[in-house]
């Protein structure tokens, strides 16, 4: 009610204000002629009754300003008149306003943009049935990347649909397809292969038609189910649609309908395009492979649905026929209601949180600098403050006046910020893009760049909170002058000690958080460089060839001559040291892996990856031999040999000598045979699936013993790989009659498409750092600057009465030595447990040496005496006469 | 004019609600109707009555409107609220309250105690 009627006399004096002021003019009016009327009939004549009306009621003017602060929006004019002068402020330096406001448009537009990128892949919440109860069900063998993979076999379904602890076993699991058939020329699209209760127990209506059913499950039946936006983007809306017939991976589906428009699947990396039933690729077998959901029943923790799952899926994995690979990993079971864990939100997650702790860093930083500005220029309109407070100006007046100067500058900051995020953000989508996925598939990103009222929010609260952070203090010490010193000329106004410390204590946290950022940036970068070096094979000078073999018709015979014809040509290349074939390459995506079982050691079942080589391939990657020998043309048939590394021979015989010896392959997958190798050479140890993890133990096998057409053509050049491109594309098509050339990179593209985080660390974070150290030197350069101007006088009469200009020198930068010292004693404590929280969240990070911390301190050290040094060389030529003639 | 009392902080409010409590005011109204009942014994500012009256209005306390005085002028007259013949009772209750107290600590003697 009283709010009511507060906002109602709010709103008619907004809109009503010359009317009140008429209003109120009247009624003095009426109360003095009145009074005067009474005045009148004591006996005063009419003119002397006025005059002793207006006498007895007092100064108008006043009681009517007086009127003016009762009034509801009296805050709201204030402010406006605080906007127009916080306004003409800011225009009449715009020197000032420039620096402050790109420095605060950086930092809040940096934040911004990762908070947009993590909202929508972390904090999206999923427009599902009851969201918070869903769960996703993952696998994770040892040794691969967390927190696992959603994967499982038919048997494993049906062993869990027994559980206790799931109100229903969801079957779905995302995919790429290539569209074709009614315009969609070998289009990508992002498809759900579900199961029959998919969309009803997530309750998931359609917008037309139908959407998948049981009945479609066991019928394995031809349909699909098209997203809103595909339908909108696709068939304009059309409802034709339902019935239509489209070709997905060559196979053709009738569209049955349209999910519901909120519904996008249950990935926040990016809308799904269509839906169809996991069963189309044929009968369902015991191989099946399905992705798993499932709601919580109530009361039902994660950790009793784990427990209870587990056991579940231990049995299955014990039966006879099973993988066993698959008995070492273990079930999880993790919240899905903000999206599932793909690949890409997996290898992103920490990432963008630890680019938002440093983007948060750096927004501190600059608050810091800007109230260090802030300050310096409250000092210098000290005078302007005192004349205002000896004039009667409230103080709380003066502070509201200096924090909607504050707030002005960190709201148009914010606004040309959002306009650097979306930038920002669409610059980190693409760089993400660029990289490869364990999968190697398409990269879409539809929902990190979807900033909605969660994110205009976050802004608005950073600027808010920027606002106040770099404004108050200064506002304060604004604020709080003494009416006496509007007496004083400006330049002998002092400042307080408590000034002269918050001024200096500024510039220390500048350094101590610039000290973080380079520490930081130092340590990415060196981490950045270890990966790309320290490899076990030559990157540079390395071309990748990938052919397709899939419509070439060759044998594996066929395949053995016709390869050696095109290596042998291809050495013949000038500028071509070597060539091989293998089937994978290094860092190339994901690796074959079995159980090996070494000869004498049964107990000993290390999990090993495979690779298939021709010969040739140590000496083209320049990994070398450690004992033994390359494969030649007597291993392609008879008892199978094969080549190991260092890691794998220390993990089959420790300090037997390998050569010669056996082991074998328990079980791999695609033969399920047991095979046994004699090993002919030992190599060194090189990276095979990532670059973080160390090499795995590793074997490998002859090309042509083991069937497989290698589509992996690498080629050693002695110049830049690209100068052989066309040579290598002619050779290989006379070669090879249709075998299409698919891909063509150079090793070093491959390694960075697989370290896109890292390198964006390395990247960011450097940049971060050098906007912080110069942030850092513009906030001392500016404080020592300002207090040599100051002190013009008093150096004044020192060199007057004798002092040596290095004195002088001296005491300017001893000041600036003891902030940097400050700062670099607060930040060091700081990195170093920055350091480790950054080693904590990224797996291979380096977490010991305080190598990058020295770095940084000597790139403080040095960045801020040049700083100093312009200030104390003006105060070393300050004319003892000229600054003696201020007086 | 020595007999005039100065106003005690806060009391303004108080004597603008209990003057209006009477029948609807215009501002010279509520002046010469505080005069007139204190027997002229208060010094009422004539110009602080009307920032007093913006606020007992803006608080809801008081309810404005405009209409005619007896000599034919237009006025805006003052009337009570519900809000503010509840606040007037309180405000009221309070102050003899205190008056009680403040006269009973006075008018104390040395052997009462």
């Amino acid at each position: 009610m009283k709010l009511l009627s507060s906002l109602r006399s709010l709103i008619s004096t907004l809109f009503h204000h010359d009317h009140i002021e008429s209003e109120m003019e009247e009624e003095l009016r009426l109360h003095i002629e009145n009074r005067a009327d009474d005045l009148e009939r004591s006996g005063l004549s009419r003119t002397e009754a006025v005059r002793q009306a207006r006498i007895e009621f007092g100064g108008q003017e006043r009681f009517k300003e007086e009127i003016r602060d009762e009034r509801a929006s009296r805050w709201l004019e204030t402010l406006w008149t605080d906007l127009r002068y916080a306004a003409r402020m800011l225009r009449k330096s715009p020197g000032f306003t420039a620096v402050a406001l790109l420095t605060l448009a950086l930092g809040i537009g940096a934040n911004t943009a990762i908070f947009t990128m993590m909202n929508g892949l972390m904090l999206h919440t999923l427009p599902v049935r009851d969201p918070a109860r869903l769960v996703e069900i993952l696998h994770h063998y040892p040794d691969e990347p967390e927190p696992g993979f959603n994967g499982f076999l038919w048997d494993d379904y049906q062993a869990m649909r027994g559980n206790r602890v799931l109100s229903d076993l969801i079957i779905g699991s995302l995919n790429f397809c290539v569209l074709s058939g009614h315009g969609f020329a070998s289009q990508t699209a992002f498809v759900g292969n579900v199961g029959g209760t998919f969309f009803e127990s997530l309750g998931v209506k359609p917008a037309i038609g139908r959407l998948i059913i049981p009945q479609d499950i066991t019928d394995s039946a031809p349909v699909a189910v098209v997203s809103w936006s595909f339908w909108k983007s696709r068939f304009n809306l059309n409802p034709a649609i339902v019935g239509q017939k489209i070709i997905a991976d060559d196979k053709p589906l009738t569209i049955v309908g349209v999910a519901q428009r909120e519904f996008y699947g249950l990935s926040n990396q990016a809308k799904q395009d269509l839906w169809m039933p996991f069963s189309l690729g044929g009968p369902i077998s015991s191989e099946t492979g399905v992705g798993l959901y499932g709601y919580l029943n109530p009361g039902v923790t994660i950790q009793q649905a784990r427990a209870d799952l587990s056991t579940l899926f231990q049995a299955s994995n014990n039966r006879p026929g099973a993988d066993p690979f698959m008995r070492r990993s273990d079930l999880r079971v993790v919240p899905a209601g903000h999206g599932i864990s793909t690949p890409v939100t997996q290898m992103l997650s920490t990432p963008l949180i630890v680019l938002m702790a440093t983007v948060s860093l750096l927004l501190l930083l600059a608050c810091a600098n800007l109230a260090g500005l802030l300050m310096a220029r409250g000092a210098s309109r000290q005078h302007e403050m005192a004349v205002r407070v000896s004039l009667g100006a409230a103080r709380s007046r003066l502070l509201r006046q200096n924090l909607t100067e504050s707030l002005l500058l960190s709201i148009i900051g914010s606004a040309i910020g959002i306009f650097f995020a979306y930038a920002a953000t669409g610059a980190l989508v693409r760089v993400f893009a660029s990289g490869r996925f364990i999968t190697d598939l398409p990269v879409r990103f539809d929902m990190l760049r979807n900033p909605d009222a969660r994110v205009l929010v976050f802004t608005a609260a950073i600027a808010l909170l920027t606002g106040l952070l770099c404004g108050l203090a200064p506002a304060i010490s604004a604020s709080n002058v003494s009416p006496a010193s509007a007496l004083l000329p400006s330049a002998k106004i002092g400042q307080t000690k408590r000034q002269r410390f918050f001024g200096r204590g500024l510039v220390a946290a500048q350094v101590a958080l610039s000290l973080v950022l380079v520490s930081l940036a130092c340590l990415f970068v060196s981490y950045l460089s270890t990966l790309r070096n320290d490899l076990g094979f030559e990157r540079n000078n390395l071309l990748l060839v990938t052919l397709d073999f899939a419509q070439s018709g060759y044998n594996p015979a066929q395949y053995s001559h016709l390869s050696q014809v095109l290596l042998a040509r291809l050495n013949a290349v000038p500028g071509v040291s070597s060539a091989t074939f293998s089937e994978m390459s290094p860092m190339e995506g994901p690796a074959a892996s079995a159980v090996a079982v070494p000869e004498g050691h049964p107990e000993k079942q290390p999990q090993i990856v495979i690779n298939n080589i021709a010969p040739g391939y140590f000496k083209t990657y320049a990994t070398p031999f450690l004992a033994g020998r390359d494969f030649s043309s007597r291993d392609e048939v008879g008892s199978r040999v094969a080549i190991i590394n260092q890691t794998a021979a220390r993990d089959f015989f420790g300090t037997e000598n390998p050569i010669g010896k056996h082991f074998t392959l328990d079980h791999i997958t695609q033969t399920k045979e047991p095979k046994t190798f004699e090993v002919i050479g030992v190599v060194a140890d090189a990276k095979y699936k990532d670059l973080e993890q160390p090499a795995p133990p590793t074997i490998y096998g002859n090309l042509i013993r083991e069937g497989e057409l290698g589509s992996q053509l690498a080629i050693r050049t002695k110049l830049d790989p690209a100068s052989v491109d066309a040579v290598v594309r002619q050779t290989e098509s006379d070669v090879f009659k249709n075998v299409p050339i698919v891909r063509m990179m150079e090793m070093n593209q491959q390694i960075d498409s697989t370290i896109v985080p890292q390198r964006l660390f390395a990247a960011l974070s450097a940049s971060f750092g050098a906007l912080g150290v110069l942030l850092a030197v513009v906030g001392l350069y500016g404080l020592l600057a300002y207090a040599v101007a100051r002190r013009t006088h008093e150096i004044g009469v020192r060199i007057a009465l004798g002092a040596e200009r290095t004195d002088v020198v001296r005491i300017v930068l001893r000041d600036a030595v003891w902030m940097i010292c400050a700062g670099l004693a607060i930040g060091a404590p700081l990195a170093f447990w920055g350091k480790r929280i950054a080693a904590s969240l990224i797996p291979g990070l380096p977490i010991a040496g305080a190598l990058p911390i020295i770095v940084a301190a000597a790139v403080m050290i040095a960045v801020g005496l040049i700083a100093a040094y312009l200030p104390a060389r003006r105060a070393m030529h300050v004319d003892p006469l000229i600054a003696l003639r201020y007086e | 004019m020595t007999n005039e009392a100065q106003l005690l902080p806060g009391t303004l409010d108080l004597l603008i609600l209990k003057a209006v409590s009477l029948g609807p005011l215009h501002g010279y109204g509520v002046l010469l109707r505080i005069q007139q009942v204190s027997g002229r014994a208060l010094l009422i500012e004539q110009g602080a009555l009307y920032p007093a009256l913006f606020r007992l209005v803006r608080q809801g306390l008081l309810k404005a409107t405009w209409g005619t005085s007896d000599n034919n002028r237009r006025a805006k007259f003052y009337e009570l609220t519900t809000a503010g013949r509840k606040r007037l009772r309180e405000e009221a209750a309070s102050w003899n309250r205190l008056v009680a107290a403040i006269g009973s600590v006075l008018g104390a003697r040395i052997e009462e105690i």
